[in-house]
């Protein structure tokens, strides 16, 4: 028992006491343990002034199941759940979270949140750019646990690069090419919880946003280019309108135009912006430049007259320094939904300062977390994982409070379509995190067709064609470049390697759903459950509907589990020969606890009348059933 | 009338004999259908003749100006597009729906369409259920709408299908699960996994769900939840579909050569077909999306490869209903959550911003006056001149072509009132 140890392991270290005294806040065990007092103190006096009974603290098979899929995204195998259960250890509720914090799923799952919430997708439609450096880029920040402010402020002020993976967070922008003040809009609701979309066209009846406001926040960001495409444009014009004869030429101009300068981000900001030509108001005419203005928290601006050439930088410090307590606040709402289920304010993108909330205490002392943790995620999810307020029963009625969290227990919600996605393989082909996360794809394709394969990647394609300083640069590259591709394919060697086209996933791949092309294909378990297209933010949806019932009755389960011998679910089987304890193996494998007396008794029922067929459709039944689907 | 709390007063022990019951090929509810199609509205004395609805939704703001009301004397204004003459003097369209522009004698285009959002998210939402979007409350789609306040024709098929969709779209808000649509990703699979595994005998397959409903009574009976009996309700809901003859309406390949060439191939194409095979077996409203409207980079091109695939299926999918004599029974709509800006971007590669103020709807059959415009811009096709209508008047007349009370009102669990199109009123004199 692998994990048995492991988990041991972590509480030998848990109770060596042998950190030193230098450690940073987030390491510092013994500093998020006492956060977490905080947090469950805070808790404690909202009961306290609402005359409300405090819930008991859930048993350890509820505890274990929400730990891991709240957490890591997906149910514990039948080793971690055996392993969990029989230690009797007073601190193994700890030593599991510490376990979970550890595991590469718990970045698979901060992944899905992220490409929920920036709207990640592989391609985008009518472009040949596609966003796997960004993706890649996103997928690592999480893996290596970027403090939130750095990585919002790259997302924010990165230019340059977009295959560099120093700069490839320019995928921010590039992703929506051509709509930067949508884009903006997207900004201001996911890193500090103001809705701005209103103001784009009009003043806002209902806030305090003027349309003027708008233009002057979007003058941080205006004049978003590229990296010297200019200096193809007439090439890539002749390859467009040549009829025939230059197809090949036109394919490889298609990597370079759509896939190296298309990619990449000139223009850090220019700091002003012209009005547009239907502004309906009398403070200025369509037509009129402003300056660079920020809305509120300390004003941050730039001279209309002067310019600037790095407005995005300017804007990035703002967000993330410069607006009070909101960006803490904002991060530390959604990271408490995540954990908790609900946000303390509701939705999470609408800003309420502190003591405008339900619960003004707790508000603030999370935002003072946030900051003192460095903005560091894992760290904060932790805090938030070991308080006893995690770790309450279940309360199957909504929260009592309209637009927020009552901290009444946990309330009872389906799961994401990633969290059952990343269950079933579990059941399927065992821990799915021993798998590696899928490598960047840098091969250049030509027409989907992988060329120059071990000579050159498109990271060092870009990073050659964006150094290229003129028209005449550019052409003889070009040129080169052609022959080179034609030499590669004439000689065999690509079609030798075996790369006919670009890999793709089935939709039966049994992988995390991180690793998934995004959004999920339309006829992917994924999008039956609600998976979000990732156009806009956080668009998923837990809603029923009676695709997912045909799908868990006759589809993927069925296929791929039940009536799958090799299924790694069947393999905790070996070595039982009583019904009763079969029975018992597979309630630990798909709910993680041992069955009742009551339904041991159907169920032994069922394998005396169907013998092994019995056993399908008990893993059958598990699997559809409601506890499967939902977090208790 | 609705059905539904009928449906819910079936115990959950009921349930699992009527789930092997059905499943045995006894049809628990033959004649519910019948009672829901007779239901009468109660408040609308005249409407159009509409029974089912094809909803067409062009996801990312279609440009009104390319498509459905283009200005000829304004070449700033079309930049590459250009206008043709369609079969009803006095309607043009952009040149790239040639097809279209052939059945426009059976289609009214409304070209005062207002609405107050414009952004995507909001937009779609306010299009789909008339209101704007809250913190505090989801309210449902149309689809939902047009199922609590008309009822589903078939007893066993889903009243509500949506193909190509996206859940906040097509969700049945606060009406519940229940009234949500049943998702088509791709139109060629069909409603997917709705047949039994070929290796699971009919007893084991019964033997499963009567499990499952044991483990289900207990944990509903510990954790009374709507969305946990949601799934229950839907257990029962997907078996009797499974069971139905009709199950091949969502068979495409029942469909003859010839007419699936006459829609094209592209997924659009075959979702208009399905839309048409499935109002012909009784589901109330199919809603099927085409995206990739969103031009504001490159925005002729862009808009010349959406036509391609709407033109030759919109033109087919308005012929197949006319041959038949089915359109006065389908109103068939498209709809977008705005249109495009006049002004073209030229540093965006001639590109499109979003633009609510203005934009254009069609409208046809279920007693739609055909060959008609209704309202229309000035003469940039920035501002609406006259005409408007709400995107709240726009639901209004789709309830109204159904002959459905679209001013009921139905409170939400928050007991809080909502109708299907808040305070529209239908554009009555579209209806012949």
């Amino acid at each position: 028992m692998k994990c048995l140890i492991m988990i041991t392991a972590a509480l030998a270290a848990l109770c060596g006491g042998v950190w030193a005294q230098s450690l940073k806040p987030q390491e510092d065990f013994k500093f998020l343990k006492n956060a977490a007092t905080q947090v469950d103190q805070q808790i404690a006096a909202f009961y306290r002034s609402k005359n409300l009974a405090v819930p008991p603290v859930t048993d350890d098979a509820t505890f274990l199941r929400r730990a891991f899929l709240v957490a890591i995204g997906r149910i514990p195998t039948a080793e971690e759940t055996v392993a969990f259960l029989e230690i009797q250890d007073a601190d193994k509720r700890e030593a599991l979270i510490n376990y979970l914090l550890k595991s590469g799923g718990f970045s698979s799952h901060m992944t899905n949140w992220a490409f929920d919430l920036l709207r990640v997708t592989d391609g985008s439609i009518g472009s040949g750019a596609n966003n796997e450096p960004y993706r890649y880029w996103i997928r690592t920040a999480m893996s290596d646990n970027m403090p939130w402010n750095e990585f919002t402020n790259k997302l924010i002020a990165s230019s340059g690069d977009g295959w560099d993976q120093k700069t490839a967070a320019v995928g921010y922008y590039t992703r929506d090419r051509g709509m930067p003040l949508d884009n903006l809009s997207n900004t201001m609701r996911v890193f500090l919880g103001t809705h701005m979309e209103c103001a784009q066209c009009h003043d806002d009846p209902y806030g305090t946003t003027d349309r003027r406001d708008f233009y002057q926040l979007a003058a941080f960001t205006h004049g978003q280019g590229t990296v010297g495409q200019e200096h193809m444009a007439p090439l890539w014009k002749e390859l467009r309108e040549a009829k025939g004869g230059r197809d090949e030429e036109y394919r490889v101009g298609q990597v370079l135009w759509d896939r190296v300068y298309g990619m990449s981000l000139g223009g850090g900001g220019a700091g002003q912006i012209a009005l547009p030509t239907d502004y309906q108001y009398r403070d200025a005419k369509p037509g009129d430049v402003l300056g660079a203005e920020t809305p509120f928290g300390q004003k941050v601006h730039i001279s209309k007259s002067r310019g600037e050439s790095a407005g995005r930088e300017k804007l990035a410090q703002w967000i993330v320094a410069k607006t009070g307590e909101q960006f803490s606040s904002v991060i530390a709402n959604r990271m408490w939904k995540r954990v908790m289920g609900k946000g303390i304010y509701e939705p999470v993108d609408e800003f309420i300062p502190a003591n405008q909330t339900n619960c003004p205490g707790l508000v603030s002392c999370l935002e003072k977390l946030m900051v003192d943790l460095d903005y560091d995620l894992r760290a904060f999810q932790r805090v938030l994982l070991l308080t006893r307020t995690f770790q309450f029963a279940t309360n199957p009625n909504p929260s009592s409070i309209q637009g927020g969290d009552d901290f009444h227990g946990r309330k009872i919600e389906r799961l994401s379509a990633e969290q059952i996605w990343d269950s079933l393989i579990t059941l399927a082909v065992g821990d799915p995190d021993r798998q590696a996360p899928r490598a960047l794809d840098d091969r250049i394709y030509v027409a989907n067709r992988p060329v120059l394969s071990g000579q050159k990647t498109m990271t060092q394609l870009s990073q050659e064609v964006l150094a290229l300083k003129s028209e005449r640069e550019l052409r003889s590259y070009f040129a080169n470049l052609v022959k080179e591709i034609n030499t590669g394919s004439a000689s065999g060697q690509e079609s030798m390697m075996g790369m006919s086209s670009k890999p793709s996933y089935n939709n039966d791949a049994k992988v995390r759903s991180s690793e998934l092309p995004s959004p999920a294909p339309r006829n992917h378990f994924l999008y039956l459950f609600g998976a979000s297209d990732r156009e806009v933010v956080d668009a998923s949806s837990r809603e029923p509907n009676v695709g997912q019932v045909l799908s868990l009755m006759n589809g993927f389960v069925q296929r791929e589990l039940v009536n799958k011998t090799s299924a790694h679910l069947y393999k905790s089987l070996e070595g039982a020969s009583a019904a009763s304890e079969k029975i018992r193996r597979l309630y630990i494998a798909i709910l993680s606890r041992p069955p009742t007396g009551e339904e041991m008794s159907w169920t032994a029922d069922e394998v005396k009348k169907q013998g092994d067929a019995g056993y399908r459709n008990i893993v059958s039944a598990l699997v559809m059933s409601s506890e499967f689907l939902f977090l208790q | 009338m609705n059905p539904f709390p009928k449906a819910d007063e079936l115990t959950r022990r009921q349930f699992v004999s009527n789930a092997a019951r059905a499943y045995l090929g006894v049809h628990l509810f033959p004649l519910l259908g019948g009672t829901l199609a007779s239901a009468a509205p109660e408040t609308v004395a005249k409407g159009g003749s509409a029974k089912n609805v094809i909803y067409l939704f062009m996801a990312g703001g279609m440009s009104h100006v390319d498509t459905f009301d283009p200005k000829p004397a304004k070449k700033e204004v079309m930049g590459k597009t250009e206008a043709i003459a369609t079969k009803v003097d006095g309607v043009m369209v952009g040149h790239y729906l040639p097809k279209t522009a052939a059945v426009m004698d059976q289609v009214c285009v409304i070209n005062s369409m207002n609405s107050t959002q414009g952004a995507h998210a909001q937009g779609s939402y306010i299009m789909h259920t008339s209101y704007d979007m809250r913190g505090t409350i989801k309210h449902p789609s149309l689809g939902s709408w047009v199922l609590r306040l008309g009822g589903r024709i078939h007893p066993e098929l889903p009243g509500f299908v949506a193909v190509n969709s996206v859940p906040e779209n097509t969700s049945g808000g606060f009406l519940g699960a229940k009234f949500a649509a049943a998702p088509i990703g791709s139109p060629d699979a069909g409603l997917m996994d709705s047949r039994r595994p070929g290796n699971v005998t009919t007893e084991d397959f019964e033997r499963r769900l009567a499990l499952a409903d044991r483990m289900n009574r207990q944990f509903h009976g510990r954790y009374p939840n709507a969305d946990v009996k949601a799934y229950e309700e839907l257990y029962r809901e997907a078996i009797s579909l499974m069971n139905s003859k009709d199950l091949s309406a969502f068979d495409l390949r029942q469909e003859s050569e010839s007419t699936r060439k006459l829609y094209g191939s592209s997924r659009f194409a075959q979702g208009c077909l399905l839309a048409r095979r499935l109002v012909d077996n009784g589901v109330r409203f199919v809603e099927v999306q085409l995206g990739g409207w969103d031009t504001h980079y490159d925005n002729f091109a862009g808009v010349a490869g959406r036509c391609q695939e709407f033109d030759q299926a919109y033109a087919a999918l308005i012929t197949d209903l006319a041959k038949s004599g089915k359109l006065k029974d389908t109103l068939v709509v498209v709809a977008t959550e705005f249109g495009r800006s006049p002004e073209i971007q030229t540093e965006h590669n001639g590109g499109r911003d979003h633009h609510p103020q203005a934009f254009s709807c069609l409208l046809a059959g279920g007693g739609i006056k055909g060959g008609v415009k209704h309202g229309s811009t000035d003469a940039s096709a920035s501002k609406v001149k006259d005409g408007i209508v709400t995107v709240q008047d726009f639901n209004a007349t789709i309830a109204h072509a159904l002959a459905l009370p679209y001013d009921t009102i139905v409170m939400s669990p928050s007991k809080r009132p909502f109708k299907i199109a808040d305070k529209g009123v239908p554009v009555t004199s579209l209806f012949g």
